[in-house]
């Protein structure tokens, strides 16, 4: 458990700022007519950074023993397998 | 809680040790609605018998109609008409036992005796816990699990029968009840499962957590007995398969009630995925029916054959890389279903490569009983068959893994060969395996040895009659889930071989009776049973038999391993892991049987 | 009884992951909350694969700016929730209620909004129904799109009484620094939420 006594919390309206600027951010690359591909990567990937902002501030997976870190990694190479395999088959 | 006093409260209710505690439990909080983990086991496997019991009525009934369609089944006239008129069995009647007799083995009895008994009964007492880490969660999986098997089972008598759609419930087949006939059958089993669903998170939550957090100290990673890995790693799985169900469930159902359209090809939906999805969860919940198995298999062998086990770690190593392994295989159930077939052969390869950890399994047990000085108790007879028969569902499995050779056995008996082979001959075998060998650390009480011997050669006999002919039905092309056989000409000269099955068959349930018969009257009139019958080295072993509320009477430490057989040290041939070094010059504690003991008593 | 509780204390840092049982089976139960919607969003990604003749571009029908301003009540609300969560790990019960009280509100907005924008759409003619379909796109849109959001909204609404649960033990001061447990896994659930929320706002409305 961090945070206990009175050790520094991290910086949790800095964090807020940064996830409200990249949200209006995202809507703003939806908005502006730049190429498909380029726009869905850019979503992709602000959206991605967004969730590891929560994940790692909000949820305090930085603050956590490693071996969560591995727990909570778990699903995300089903994730990518389920995918990228059930859209082969459907080319 | 006795700590409910200011100052003690903590925000969960932390279990606690044996002799830390001292309430009564009135008859409801006990044997009903208890937090105990043994109890709920004990709870687990008499729903689950109860289930087992039921899908081998189901299959009692195929059978009949296999071996003699059209002709009235005996005592069949007390079914309704919407099921059996005069006893003989309809089409929409068989296509509902098949369906149900599928779903009622995989989910209600297999993988509840596997996960819920052994997962509930083991870990604690494996790991030299009090009790699981969310005692009420667990009560609440069981409590799940019971509405979802009934109302599974009321759906055979609502208007239109039980989904009739297979127990994989192929879309569009299930999706609309106008291809079946079944409206509210299918919806109720799709209800059931989706309850099924949380029933089995809530229990791989707490098993995660209970493994994770509450070992003993002492107890290292690889200083878990193989039960515990097995189950663990079952239980990720669990964790990560069933909500992929769920999410399925809940497309195919809201296709069925509300008009969406996911699976409904004329509506733009897709019927594939419904199989991606369902094989993504299917697959690694076929090792959800066997890893567990594979533990118990360890765990008696060793036992009977009074060595530790060959290459422990390459074990749990096999067990991991099969459970990975698994999530990229589904597609081998699907190289008819036109997928691409570039994505067949992906789905080939990776099948195949999991015969290397499988074969690694195999080749540690046989060198587990290499030279052991074997103990041929009944729990090790059942080990011992489903290796040999692990071993015939394995190699038929890459016949199928194959795609071409996939292509002409796809759907035959052949299938349901090697099904029952590993699903039957695997993981029956290893539960039956289980449950004799703690039976007396659940009731205190011996099961009858001459009988459970009898049981055991009736059913590795019948077994054998019933199933492995069917592969050579399979070959010659019967087709799996089908009504009658005589109607294909091909298929009627075999005749004689599935009257043959079918006889067979009553031999086999003829066994089963004396096993539940000899379950039940153990229960209350066998023998009693000291700490440590099998003279096992694990820590559940440690303590009375059954153990008290709160299992051990205060926190164990585990200095070894738990395969320390045949120690050359010491009158005995074992040591407990949580025997201190300095104790293990002693004599056994009072409650164990020595060696003199043991071998009169298997000479008699 | 001074005995049980040094039991209790010590019990609670036995080996394993060094993080207490609730903490840690929260963690394991938002794995399998993952994999849940991995098959709900992955059944739409898959669907519109195949089929992107059946979805509308980015706003053509869903209400975007309206949206927009509820994913960042979403994103605030989960502030309030750390809030809380930082209150308390410094026993400020104050604290601890007041930000918990702003969860709530900005959580059943959100449920709220939500339910508004359901409204209109169906409204359009945009409908789960495949038969009454009448928006732009087809009908895999309606039926994908209500799964995914209203999954979300049945989590959000649980979320919502979690907190209003846990608000009525914070009443009764049941918390302090060294019992925040409760309040922590059901900010871990409400964050975890949340940042479904940002993915799906992002597939869903955006690309």
């Amino acid at each position: 458990m961090q945070g206990n006594g009175e050790t520094a919390h991290p910086p949790y309206l800095f964090i807020w700022g940064v996830l409200a600027v990249l949200m209006f951010a995202k809507v703003g690359v939806s908005l502006v007519g730049m190429a498909r591909w380029m726009s869905v990567t850019l979503l992709v990937m602000i959206s991605f950074l967004s969730a590891l902002l929560v994940a790692l501030y909000y949820m305090h997976l930085r603050f956590e023993p490693r071996k969560l870190w591995v727990l909570a990694a778990i699903p995300l190479p089903l994730i990518v397998i389920l995918l990228a395999l059930v859209m082969q088959d459907f080319r | 809680m006795s700590t409910a006093a200011a100052g003690a409260r903590t925000d969960w209710d932390i279990p606690e040790y044996a002799g830390e505690h001292h309430q009564e439990l009135s008859f409801l909080r006990r044997y009903v609605f208890s937090t105990d983990h043994k109890v709920i086991a004990v709870q687990f496997l008499v729903m689950s018998l109860v289930f087992l019991a039921l899908g081998g009525f189901l299959a009692l009934m195929m059978r009949w109609q296999l071996g003699f369609p059209g002709q009235p089944m005996p005592g069949g006239s007390v079914l309704p008409e919407s099921m059996a008129p005069g006893g003989i069995i309809l089409p929409e009647f068989y296509n509902s036992l098949v369906t149900m007799h599928g779903t009622f083995m995989i989910f209600f009895a297999i993988m509840p005796l596997l996960v819920g008994v052994f997962g509930n009964l083991l870990i604690p007492l494996q790991i030299g816990a009090p009790d699981m880490a969310f005692p009420k969660l667990n009560m609440a999986s069981f409590w799940l699990a019971v509405p979802a098997g009934f109302i599974m089972l009321t759906s055979f008598w609502v208007e239109g029968g039980a989904a009739g759609a297979g127990w994989t419930s192929y879309a569009p087949l299930s999706a609309s009840g106008d291809y079946t006939g079944v409206y509210l059958g299918q919806q109720l089993w799709l209800l059931s499962l989706f309850i099924l669903g949380f029933s089995s998170i809530a229990g791989a939550v707490n098993y995660i957590t209970t493994v994770v957090n509450m070992r003993a100290p002492g107890l290292t990673w690889f200083r878990l007995p193989l039960t515990v890995w097995a189950l663990f790693i079952t239980a990720i799985l669990v964790l990560l398969a069933m909500p992929i169900l769920a999410g399925a469930l809940i497309m195919l159902l809201s296709d069925q009630t509300l008009g969406t359209t996911f699976f409904l090809p004329e509506l733009g939906g897709e019927p594939l995925l419904w199989q991606h999805l369902f094989w993504f969860f299917g697959h690694p919940e076929v090792y959800i029916l066997i890893l567990p198995a594979f533990g118990i298999v360890s765990e008696v062998l060793a036992n009977g054959a009074r060595k530790p086990v060959f290459g422990y770690h390459a074990m749990v190593l096999a067990i991991a890389a099969i459970a990975f392994l698994g999530w990229i295989v589904w597609g081998h159930h699907m190289f008819m279903s036109g997928m691409n077939p570039v994505l067949g052969t992906t789905f080939m390869v990776t099948t195949l490569v999991i015969a290397v950890p499988s074969a690694i399994k195999v080749f540690n047990w046989l060198g587990t009983l290499w030279k052991g000085n074997i103990h041929f108790h009944v729990p090790f007879l059942h080990a011992a068959a489903f290796v040999s028969l692990f071993i015939i569902g394995g190699l038929s499995g890459i016949f199928m893994a194959a795609a071409p050779v996939d292509i002409h056995i796809h759907d035959t008996y052949f299938i349901v060969a090697h099904l029952h082979y590993v699903l039957f001959g695997g993981s029956l075998f290893a539960i039956f395996a289980g449950i004799t060998f703690w039976f007396p650390k659940m009731f205190g009480r011996m099961m009858n040895t001459l009988w459970n011997r009898v049981h055991f050669v009736g059913t590795f006999l019948c077994y054998n009659l019933v199933f492995f002919p069917m592969h050579g039905l399979g070959i010659e092309g019967m087709m799996r889930r089908l009504y009658d056989p005589t109607q294909y000409g091909w298929l009627a000269e075999l005749q004689p071989w599935n009257v043959f099955i079918t006889y067979a068959v009553f031999g086999l349930v003829t066994f089963q009776v004396v096993f539940f018969v000899n379950f039940f009257l153990s229960i209350w009139t066998g023998r009693k049973a000291e700490a440590n019958p099998w003279r096992a080295n694990s820590l559940e072993w440690s303590v009375p038999s059954p153990p008290p509320h709160g299992n051990f009477m205060a926190m164990p430490t585990v200095y070894r391993g738990p395969y320390e057989y045949s120690t050359p040290d010491g009158e005995e041939d074992f040591i407990l892991q949580s025997a201190s070094p300095r104790e293990s010059e002693r004599p056994p504690s009072d409650g164990t049987r020595s060696r003199a003991a043991l071998n009169e008593e298997e000479s008699t | 009884m001074s005995h049980a509780a040094a039991v209790h204390e010590t019990r609670r840092f036995m080996p394993g992951f060094g993080i207490y049982n609730a903490k840690l089976g929260i963690w394991v139960f938002l794995l399998s909350e993952v994999m849940f919607f991995t098959s709900l969003i992955g059944a739409y990604i898959i669907l519109r694969f195949a089929h992107p003749e059946q979805f509308a571009a980015p706003g053509a029908v869903l209400n975007v700016p309206l949206t927009a301003i509820n994913t960042f009540v979403l994103i605030c609300s989960s502030v309030t929730m750390v809030k809380a969560y930082a209150a308390i790990a410094q026993d400020d019960q104050a604290g601890l209620k007041r930000w918990l009280l702003a969860t709530i509100v900005l959580g059943s907005t959100f449920v709220g909004v939500q339910v508004y924008e359901y409204i209109h759409l169906v409204g359009d003619g945009f409908v789960a129904n495949a038969s009454a379909y009448a928006a732009e796109g087809g009908p895999l849109y309606g039926s994908t799109f209500y799964l995914m959001t209203g999954f979300h909204g049945l989590h959000v609404s649980l979320g919502v009484l979690a907190l209003a649960w846990i608000l009525l033990r914070a009443m009764r001061g049941e918390f302090s620094s060294k019992r925040l447990g409760g309040v922590e896994a059901v900010g871990l659930y409400w964050h975890f939420v949340d940042l479904v929320w940002i993915v799906l706002f992002t597939i869903v409305y955006l690309i």
